[in-house]
């Protein structure tokens, strides 16, 4: 059989590979263990992953144009089923397990990945990766301005004056890191994504702490992780990546030239 | 918003000219039979990338392969 034939015969490895991942996790999840139910994901999300970091170039424009659009119903078809999962919960009152907060989790990233996915296909990396910045920026010059006004309406002793002063240093400090950010995105942007997955792991270790014993119910602690750590985690990958294809296409036209 | 354009093409009938199969297009062009069957069924607008390569292939202009339904362009 020749090199053709077989590879018609054959049409995608990845594909046989995926399925057999995905068979072997079900079966494993039965029988063995059910946390081995991740083999199964590995199989189902792992390929398509691979694609999206550009390590796997096993599809046409037109299988990845099939992809996006099974990727949007898939959006629309979870969504929808999250939304009327959540609203049977809520009128039933059948939530007594508390699985209504983790589809509420499943809804919000849904819901997040497509927005952060459109803007940035829209947008650029670059200058979706400056807004969001600006807007972490804002938000937290806005508490500090909260944080003087109150202390002006309050006057007290001097000791208190040090601590506004005090407290004003620190809300700088919060603050300017985001527009520096800002200021880096467009002019180094590895360096930015490098220092964004930083700034997601010093919030994840120092200050969210999401499996440390708390008040709150797990999936709030997950979901509160997910919204602080997301716009880091997703700016800084797509930054990688836009850095990655702008390299690609730089070589590719030194090429032509 | 610009309205969506219907574009009609004549791959097919270069391609039976030339008298090469689906297949060896695709193989050419280096894509999958299938994306050149949508093409050539019209359920499928390929890049400007990709068609450049077909007309290459099939040694013919994108235009003389590709067209607006209408043709008022």
């Amino acid at each position: 059989m020749n090199e053709r034939a077989w590879s018609r015969l054959v049409p995608n490895v990845t594909g046989f590979v995926a399925a057999g991942l995905v068979a072997l996790g079900v079966f494993l999840w039965m029988f063995v263990d059910e946390g081995l139910l991740v083999v199964a994901g590995l199989g189902a999300f792992g390929p398509g992953i691979l694609r999206e970091f550009g390590i796997l170039k096993d599809q046409d424009e037109f299988q990845r144009e099939a992809a996006r659009r099974a990727g949007y119903h898939a959006y629309l078809a979870g969504g929808l089923l999250a939304i009327v999962i959540l609203v049977f919960l809520e009128w039933s009152g059948a939530d007594a397990g508390g699985g209504g907060e983790w589809v509420g989790l499943v809804l919000v990233v849904l819901w997040l990945s497509w927005l952060a996915s459109s803007v940035m296909e829209y947008w650029g990396a670059q200058k979706t990766t400056t807004w969001v910045m600006l807007a972490f920026g804002f938000f937290w010059a806005l508490f500090g301005l909260a944080h003087v006004v109150g202390a002006i309406r309050e006057p007290g002793p001097i000791e208190d004056l040090a601590e506004f002063f005090l407290g004003l240093g620190a809300v700088t400090l919060l603050v300017v890191p985001w527009f520096v950010l800002a200021w880096t995105v467009k002019r180094w942007p590895r360096p930015t994504a490098v220092a964004l997955f930083g700034t997601a792991l010093v919030l994840l270790v120092v200050f969210i702490r999401p499996f440390q014993p708390s008040g709150l119910p797990m999936a709030s602690r997950v979901l509160t992780t997910v919204l602080l750590l997301g716009p880091f985690l997703a700016c800084g990958i797509a930054l990688l990546t836009e850095s990655a294809r702008d390299d690609g296409r730089g070589a590719s036209e030194a090429e032509g030239e | 918003m610009t309205p969506r354009l219907e574009v009609r093409n004549h791959v097919r009938r270069h391609r039976r000219l030339l008298d090469i199969t689906q297949q060896d297009l695709a193989d050419q062009v280096g894509v999958t039979r299938q994306t050149i069957l949508s093409i050539e069924k019209g359920k499928y607008n390929p890049s400007v990338g990709l068609a450049l390569r077909i007309a290459g292939v099939l040694g013919a202009s994108v235009e003389s392969l590709f067209e607006i339904a209408g043709g008022d362009a």
